[in-house]
């Protein structure tokens, strides 16, 4: 499979999909003009991942994303539950800016609904 | 005259406090430029981080219901390519030391008591509702007509300081002009 990587945008973030190292990274801001156009390729490549590969680490690394955007990290992450209770190991790290308190709650938020997840809140 | 009509709309502006107003149509492309201003203007009166946040994220997704459904809208090709642009307007200002954005678009009749049962719902949720019920609408499947706006208005509705306050007054039998102010 081929690695996925997204340049980012004034309105998207940089995504880096590393099949080989398997790892997955989102870094910047979220609020594309259309989400599931933005997404959509990234769905169907950890869908791809998932259905082949025993270990993913996933990085967030996000100072502003629209409610387009959280529905789409919320699918991404239900998708990464369902993997690691079906036995694949899953760990993401969920980077905020020190004092950044809305990306803080979020993380939080997402944090609540994952249980073989390992989820790591990351000040920075 | 021609001065002085514009300086009394202008003043009009200011003692309502608002610092930023746009009205006409809204693309895209607009929504990216005005809040970069907003966001630059935000920071260089030193606004708190996290304001500055509550302020964008609610210009974000009052700009994006407008752009998805105002009822007024312009459709067809432009350089080549197809073109929808979204009448509404939007204003930011600040009243008793707190931002305020307030955003004015036609709906359709036919969507005002939705839209209206939808904005009351939110209005009686304390703190605490509002996170749980946003978390509620993150893990479902997306409303087939709406687009995401349940959560877009779940969203504003969490960055506000108060409830939120919002209008309709009547156009036509098919349209009506809503409004919404959000007090961060």
């Amino acid at each position: 499979m081929e690695n996925l990587t997204i340049a980012s945008t004034e309105r998207s973030p940089a995504v880096e999909f590393d099949f080989d190292k398997g790892r997955l990274s989102f870094r910047g801001e979220s609020y594309p003009e259309d989400a599931s156009a933005f997404f959509g390729p990234i769905f169907s490549a950890l869908d791809g991942f998932l259905s082949s590969r025993p270990a993913l680490a996933v990085q967030f690394e996000l100072a502003y994303f629209n409610s387009s955007s959280a529905k789409a990290f919320m699918n991404i992450l239900q998708k990464l539950e369902q993997a690691a209770q079906s036995g694949m190991t899953v760990c993401v790290d969920w980077r905020f800016a020190e004092g950044d308190d809305t990306m803080k709650e979020f993380g939080e938020d997402f944090a609540e609904d994952l249980e073989q997840v390992t989820f790591r809140l990351v000040p920075l | 005259m021609l001065a002085e009509a514009y300086r009394s709309f202008k003043q009009i502006l200011d003692e309502k406090g608002i610092v930023f107003s746009f009205s006409g149509y809204l693309s895209e492309g607009i929504l990216y430029s005005l809040g970069e201003a907003l966001r630059q203007k935000m920071v260089l009166e030193e606004a708190d981080v996290n304001t500055v946040k509550k302020v964008f994220s609610v210009f974000v997704e009052q700009s994006q219901n407008i752009i998805r459904y105002s009822a007024d809208k312009l459709r067809g090709e432009a350089s080549g390519h197809a073109v929808e642009l979204s009448s509404g307007m939007l204003s930011i200002g600040t009243e008793g030391g707190r931002f305020f954005i307030v955003c004015g678009n036609e709906v359709r009749a036919a969507d005002v008591p939705k839209l209206k049962a939808r904005l009351e719902q939110l209005q009686g949720m304390d703190p605490a509702r509002l996170k749980e019920f946003y978390r509620e609408k993150l893990r479902e499947a997306p409303d087939q007509e709406s687009k995401g706006a349940t959560i877009g208005l779940i969203e504003i509705a969490r960055r506000a300081s108060s409830p939120l306050e919002f209008g309709f007054d009547a156009i036509n039998d098919d349209k009506s002009f809503f409004c919404l102010k959000v007090m961060i």
